[in-house]
């Protein structure tokens, strides 16, 4: 069975992805725009705001600039797309590549330790919690509170302005509604999220490493998907929901294939399992409603 | 009042494919006009509409609407000033929100949206006092997802949507033609209806001589690019489908050969 500890360690990282995973939902569902920026973004989240935290700032602060770094760097990708008439999937190809090299900039070597700094996570500290639930504790706020503003966003006049970008841009450019910049918005708030995980991510694992970010669009997007064939995404509310149901119960899906002996597997097999989960999640819900589909048919 | 000038528009310039689409368009519409425009296909009658809509930015000439100079800016930025429904019953709205969101969007047509609720509470009774007088009971289901609709029902909710917030001018790009022979004589019906409650200045393409003719106050012919034949008042009425092939074979000196000019 799973320890306490890895339980906790899988909720952690589960929210953080969370996270992520409401970026993709911006980008893929909302916009239709597929974004695999999140590679170069959540490093860059991470690089920044460690960065900040050594030199001394107040380390929601440098979360901040985290997230104004990601949302810097989804602007990029949406612009080349949308001023530079650039396919999409290869803008943002470019900027994740771009952001390597801008990752190792920032931080002068390829990775940075953040032990014995003050982070985000310091003063929760001293509350009567075990070590190893602080992190969930702050992590729930953070993705309860960001759930909350998404939520009132694709509701206000200017998201849902978005969300008919995506849906029918010829529709929302006859509404009056400047496509292009719904789209450069968009992206970069999507890619600013994944800044403040990549930021969060970096503070509750003690380090910045500039290959942290390498799959990270594939375990957002096993999330999305795993998260929508649980909970039926009919609403916005319900889709946000999905995003953090997906990424936790992914991580315990992987800490337990991790920890139960009898399958044999080793952490090396990480990205074996991941893909095969992500395989599972997309097939599975074609399966799903295949068979509602056959039995309504009987019915009908 | 809009006026469109000389317009002329070329696609693919310069390669084999090369097709002059509009080759010297003017065409001026009054306030509170309503014109019909027939063409057989390739007259220009999409590309004109498009123009005007600026879906499609012409080479040279001009487009005025309201005393500005329109020409070169894009769809979004004279939507404020021009309405449309497409053709298409699934283009003109968004099937993955609702019925109330898609009216939310379109009652902001042109303006400035910012961070309050899009969907408020003081536009629901004006949302179920317009989707009332379409008499499809939609009013009392304000919350479904558009794509729960038929295309007639899309179609009416898309002319309801152009006629929420005043424009210069309400384009219809053969917005029946989709449509079976009943839904779309409801939904001429009720053009009709809003165009003449509404003092709408009204601009429809039409496949239907027919059509063309019983509606509206005027009727234009284009051919090749450019207005052939612009008739109104006494000089429309009574005019039949037969005199109308007629004149437009006097004026190009051919015979039609377009069946589809013939239809409906």
């Amino acid at each position: 069975m799973l320890s306490e500890i890895a339980f906790y360690g899988a909720l952690e990282t589960g929210l953080i992805y969370g996270l992520v995973a409401f970026g993709i939902y911006i980008s893929f569902r909302v916009l239709d725009f597929p974004d695999l920026t999140v590679d170069g973004s959540f490093p860059l989240g991470a690089a920044v705001a460690a960065m900040l935290i050594i030199d001394g700032w107040n380390p929601w602060i440098a979360t901040g600039a985290a997230v104004l770094a990601g949302m810097a760097a989804g602007a990029v990708t949406a612009l080349l797309n949308v001023k530079l008439n650039i396919l999409n999937l290869l803008a943002s190809i470019l900027t994740m590549i771009a952001l390597y090299s801008v990752n190792l900039r920032i931080m002068g070597r390829p990775n940075v330790a953040l032990l014995s700094e003050e982070t985000v996570l310091t003063p929760w500290y001293d509350l009567d919690l075990a070590f190893h639930q602080v992190p969930v504790l702050l992590f729930v706020i953070v993705v309860f509170v960001s759930l909350i503003l998404l939520w009132r966003f694709m509701k206000s006049e200017t998201g849902l302005a978005m969300r008919a970008t995506g849906a029918n841009a010829r529709m929302a450019r006859a509404q009056g509604i400047a496509t292009g910049a719904m789209i450069v918005l968009g992206v970069a708030l999507s890619n600013g999220l994944v800044g403040l995980a990549g930021a969060l991510f970096a503070q509750s694992q003690g380090a910045a490493d500039v290959t942290m970010g390498v799959g990270v669009i594939v375990i957002g997007l096993a999330s999305l998907i795993g998260g929508e064939a649980l909970v039926t995404p009919s609403t916005v509310v319900r889709a946000l929901i999905a995003c953090v149901v997906g990424a936790i119960i992914y991580r315990l899906a992987i800490a337990f294939a991790l920890n139960a002996d009898v399958l044999g597997l080793q952490a090396q097999d990480l990205n074996l399992i991941t893909a095969v989960l992500v395989t599972l999640a997309i097939v599975l819900p074609g399966v799903r409603n295949s068979v509602i589909g056959k039995l309504t048919r009987k019915k009908a | 009042m809009i006026s469109a000038s000389d317009l002329r528009l070329t696609f693919g310039k310069g390669t084999p494919l090369e097709n002059p689409a509009l080759r010297g368009m003017s065409l001026t519409v009054n306030q509170g006009e309503f014109v019909t425009v027939i063409g057989s296909n390739g007259a220009g009658k999409s590309t004109f509409l498009n123009a005007l809509a600026g879906e499609v930015i012409v080479d040279t000439g001009q487009i005025i609407v309201d005393n500005q100079d329109v020409t070169r800016l894009p769809t979004h930025k004279r939507a404020a000033r021009v309405a449309r429904v497409f053709q298409d019953p699934l283009a003109g709205t968004c099937e993955n929100l609702s019925i109330e969101e898609n009216l939310a969007l379109a009652i902001k047509r042109g303006q400035r949206r910012g961070l309050t609720a899009a969907v408020k509470k003081q536009y629901l009774s004006q949302f179920r006092e317009s989707l009332s007088s379409l008499k499809l009971g939609l009013e009392n289901r304000l919350g479904d997802k558009m794509g729960l609709l038929s295309g007639g029902q899309r179609q009416a909710v898309s002319l309801l949507m152009a006629s929420l917030t005043p424009s210069s001018i309400l384009l219809l790009d053969e917005h029946t033609a989709a449509l079976d022979p009943k839904t779309a004589a409801f939904v001429l019906e009720l053009t009709e209806k809003i165009i003449e409650e509404q003092k709408l200045t009204a601009l429809m393409v039409t496949h239907s001589m027919k059509q063309a003719l019983e509606v509206g106050t005027r009727t234009v012919m284009l051919h090749q690019g450019q207005v052939v034949f612009d008739i109104a008042g006494k000089e429309r009425e009574g005019l039949e489908v037969k005199d109308l092939l007629g004149l437009f074979e006097k004026q190009r000196g051919l015979e039609v050969d377009d069946d589809s000019l013939l239809l409906g």
